[in-house]
């Protein structure tokens, strides 16, 4: 059973889900190499050391815009899944090429599974869905369903630590200036 | 979900079967907070995978309204000592 995850739970902001469901049916190897996919992007370890590299390459960089700041948190995300997704990949990828090669290898990654196999038997609502997922998660438009799942949860897990990370670096930042922070503190605040 | 009953001709390819569907269906719905408590047989794959996607989409939303709070918050404690006070905080927590 997943359900020991390393560190306090001290993280205020979001609830950490900290049961999974079990996978019994599942061959006890194949069963624990789910399970720590499974506790991937989940422990406040990750959480922290993603915030120290994303607190680290906006601090480098030194360009702050929303934009910058937007796209440094996405690559520091897909570098610390170290190659193993597919989104995380895409990401990367994309951030290396100009726009112009971009188009082109758009173009050229058509041959690559072009028939999703076991489509038949799925109405066209479900399939149009599925399109849909394929293009809201980076690199997926011609994934075949399973791996399509596998990628989405992976992915969702990974931009719900980000919400956390992202969320707790805004809280320190916003309450932690030269500014006294009115809310924060439990003492009494001279009006 | 109700069974399909696909015409018996199947495509030399087609290794995944019905029951796979279901099965990585509900798994995928375990991750939906909307979803999560409720049974798999009364969701319909079609409303996981439109959950799935709104679901994405809400949280890309909130990675871009961060990134410009953030962005803002970095802009205005803008000096060093600040920032590494930050780090520093961050990493003993």
């Amino acid at each position: 059973m997943a359900s020991s995850i390393p560190g306090p739970d001290t993280c205020p902001e979001f609830k950490r889900r900290k049961r999974r469901i079990t996978d019994d049916s599942l061959a006890s190897s194949h069963s624990h190499q789910r399970n720590q996919r499974v506790k991937r992007w989940r422990t406040q370890r990750e959480q922290h050391f993603y915030s120290s590299k994303l607190i680290q390459a906006l601090h480098r960089s030194r360009r702050t815009s929303a934009k910058e700041v937007h796209e440094t948190a996405y690559r520091v995300l897909a570098v610390l899944a170290k190659g193993t997704t597919r989104w995380s990949r895409a990401i990367l990828t994309a951030r290396k090429m100009t726009k112009h090669k971009r188009a082109k290898v758009a173009s050229s990654t058509r041959w690559r599974r072009p028939a999703i196999n076991g489509e038949k038997r799925k109405t066209p609502v479900v399939q149009k869905k599925l399109q849909a997922l394929g293009r809201l998660v980076p690199g997926c438009r011609k994934l075949s369903f399973t791996n399509l799942l596998e990628e989405t949860s992976d992915y969702i897990a990974a931009l719900e630590m980000q919400v956390r990370a992202m969320t707790a670096i805004t809280e320190l930042l916003a309450g932690g200036g030269p500014q006294p922070p009115a809310d924060r503190l439990a003492s009494n605040v001279n009006s | 979900m109700s069974s399909r009953r696909s015409r018996s001709r199947q495509s030399s390819g087609s290794r995944i079967t019905d029951d796979q569907i279901i099965d990585l269906v509900s798994k995928l719905q375990q991750l939906i907070p909307e979803l999560r408590g409720r049974r798999s047989d009364k969701v319909s794959a079609s409303k996981v995978l439109q959950e799935t996607c709104n679901y994405i989409r809400n949280l890309h939303r909130q990675v871009d309204g961060l990134s410009d709070r953030l962005s803002q918050l970095l802009a205005s404690t803008d000096t060093d000592s600040d920032q590494a006070a930050i780090i520093r905080s961050l990493l003993m927590e």
